[in-house]
């Protein structure tokens, strides 16, 4: 089962470099600055499972540095558009294009609904693993340490994961996915299984370090009112087309409660659930 | 000095069965109550092993089945762990020979002792060829079973970061089969010895195995039970090493960690 999964990333691997043919001379990771999102366009961008058609003749464009929240029911195809502009799955037509104005290939990089941190590696050391595998140790483990103290888990480097919290270990997931400062950050429901005091603080830790960094996010969320306390701009996807797509013109740092975004929470409701039987 | 006294109980109570047994077995074949032609008192069974130790046979004998022992464990467990590795990773490769090892593995491999005695006669290789293959099946089915079961989310997370096949297996496979390699460890030791005492038993001329046979011989009732006594402390011994092991190389699940 390895090794046949293993062959088929490779075809992922090659499909993202057709679809990213950026790939310039990368300078050093420490000279980049914040504010360096990465811009991307899907254009007729289409994906079925085995003829049954998830997402069909896709147009959308999202501006380098911009907070996107995808919503929609289950099965409407939005975990499928995440993995897509990451180059986890193919495209089985349309292109996807990315933009960016530093000079080498946008990393791009993914928060997963599991923290999924390796059991047997030291908290520092699963940060690490966000760096890759170039690099002297040292260096790869100073740069996890600044990241962990970025989010609050200065004291916890030394620690297995299995001494964590839940919220304490989507910590450590979200500090790896940083620690290379990537141009794009892409969010797979990571806060769905946290409770809910934990869910609004992490809410508010990836937003400060989002306006910090200025890379571009794309959150995925069944959670409308989530989707409404960070995002830029929603997206409801249904039947594998953007069916709303919305401005929040609500300044930060947003209250929550605030009345404007409950409006605009009912109305995504509305939307989600009119002409439906009650599940 | 309390925290002091609670450790040392705690360390101690898994002795006081052993003790009490010992205690009682002395105490009733003092008392006459057991002929000590059937079975010799503890005291009889220490000065056996003091005579034993003394003559330099015990040692001798000890360190022969204990060289069999480790050879054959090697060459099995090897085998096995390599085997395991190949075809949890490569579906070519378990393809190829899964089936030939699951049919070999219901062949209880001390029924090979005939044919192995006609192969090799009593030579030191048809004990190596028994224990090897008595080890290499525990070996081989769980690592086959610790890669199976290798969180599949984890791999995604690997590759999404970008670790090359090599890194994926140092850091992710391997590490995520390791406590059910353990569990063939354990098993694969005590395997060990038991083959490798009955291939002693039954053919032999140097070994624990052949030491009580020859006691028997010459009704030497105390040597015979000598003899089971070492194969306790051999058992207890590799367990021993088999958790320091666990406890080193699986300090991070919880499970392991207050063994």
């Amino acid at each position: 089962m390895l090794a046949t999964t293993l062959s088929a990333h490779e075809d992922v691997k090659t499909a993202v470099r057709r679809a990213a043919p950026r790939a310039g001379a990368a300078p050093p990771e420490a000279t980049r600055q914040a504010g360096e999102g990465v811009g991307v366009t899907l254009r007729g961008v289409s994906k079925s499972f085995d003829g049954h058609v998830v997402l069909s003749g896709l147009d959308l464009h999202i501006p380098a540095g911009q907070f996107v929240a995808v919503v929609g029911r289950s099965g409407c195809g939005k975990s499928t558009l995440l993995r897509l502009i990451l180059g986890l799955e193919a495209p089985s037509d349309g292109r996807i294009a990315f933009e960016s104005r530093a000079q080498r290939s946008p990393t791009k990089r993914i928060m997963f609904q599991e923290p999924r941190l390796l059991p047997w590696a030291r908290v520092v050391d699963n940060v690490a693993v966000g760096l890759g595998e170039a690099g002297s140790r040292a260096a790869k483990r100073e740069r996890a340490l600044a990241v962990l103290a970025e989010v609050g888990l200065a004291e916890k480097v030394g620690n297995w994961p299995a001494t964590l919290s839940g919220g304490q270990r989507q910590r450590v997931a979200l500090a790896r996915a940083l620690v290379s400062r990537p141009g794009l950050l892409a969010l797979d429901e990571p806060l769905g299984a946290l409770d809910a005091l934990t869910r609004i603080e992490m809410q508010a830790m990836i937003e400060r370090i989002w306006r910090a960094q200025g890379f571009t996010a794309i959150l995925v969320t069944h959670d409308v009112a989530e989707a409404a306390a960070m995002a830029d701009r929603i997206l409801v996807v249904e039947d594998g087309r953007v069916a709303l797509d919305l401005k929040v013109d609500v300044p930060r740092p947003r209250r929550h409660g605030d009345p404007d975004l409950a409006a605009l929470e009912g109305r995504i409701l509305d939307h989600l659930l009119r002409d439906r039987p009650p599940a | 000095m309390a925290r002091t006294l609670s450790h040392l109980s705690a360390r101690l109570t898994p002795w006081l069965v052993p003790a009490a047994i010992l205690l009682g077995w002395q105490a009733a074949a003092s008392a006459g109550l057991v002929s000590t032609r059937f079975m010799p008192a503890p005291t009889d069974v220490i000065a056996a092993g003091i005579a034993a130790a003394r003559s330099g046979e015990l040692w001798t004998n000890l360190g022969v089945s204990f060289l069999r022992a480790a050879t054959g464990f090697l060459i099995g467990g090897s085998i096995g762990f390599g085997l395991g590795l190949a075809n949890g990773l490569s579906r070519l490769s378990e393809r190829l020979t899964d089936t030939t090892l699951q049919m070999i593995r219901n062949i209880p491999h001390l029924s090979l002792i005939p044919l192995v005695i006609l192969w090799f006669g009593i030579d030191e290789e048809a004990k190596l060829f028994l224990v090897a293959i008595g080890v290499f099946f525990p070996i081989y089915a769980n690592t086959l079973h610790g890669i199976r079961s290798v969180d599949p989310q984890l791999i995604e997370m690997g590759r999404v970061y970008g670790m090359s096949s090599g890194t994926l297996f140092r850091r992710v496979i391997l590490p995520g089969a390791l406590p059910s390699v353990f569990v063939g460890l354990r098993y694969a030791l005590g395997i060990m010895w038991l083959t490798l005492i009955v291939a002693e038993t039954i053919s032999a001329s140097s070994g624990l195995g052949y030491m009580a046979m020859q006691a028997r011989e010459f009704m030497l009732v105390d040597v015979v039970v000598l003899a089971i006594v070492i194969y306790a402390g051999l058992g207890k011994a590799a367990d021993a090493l088999t958790r320091v092991l666990e406890r080193s190389f699986l300090a991070w699940n919880p499970a392991y960690r207050n063994i």
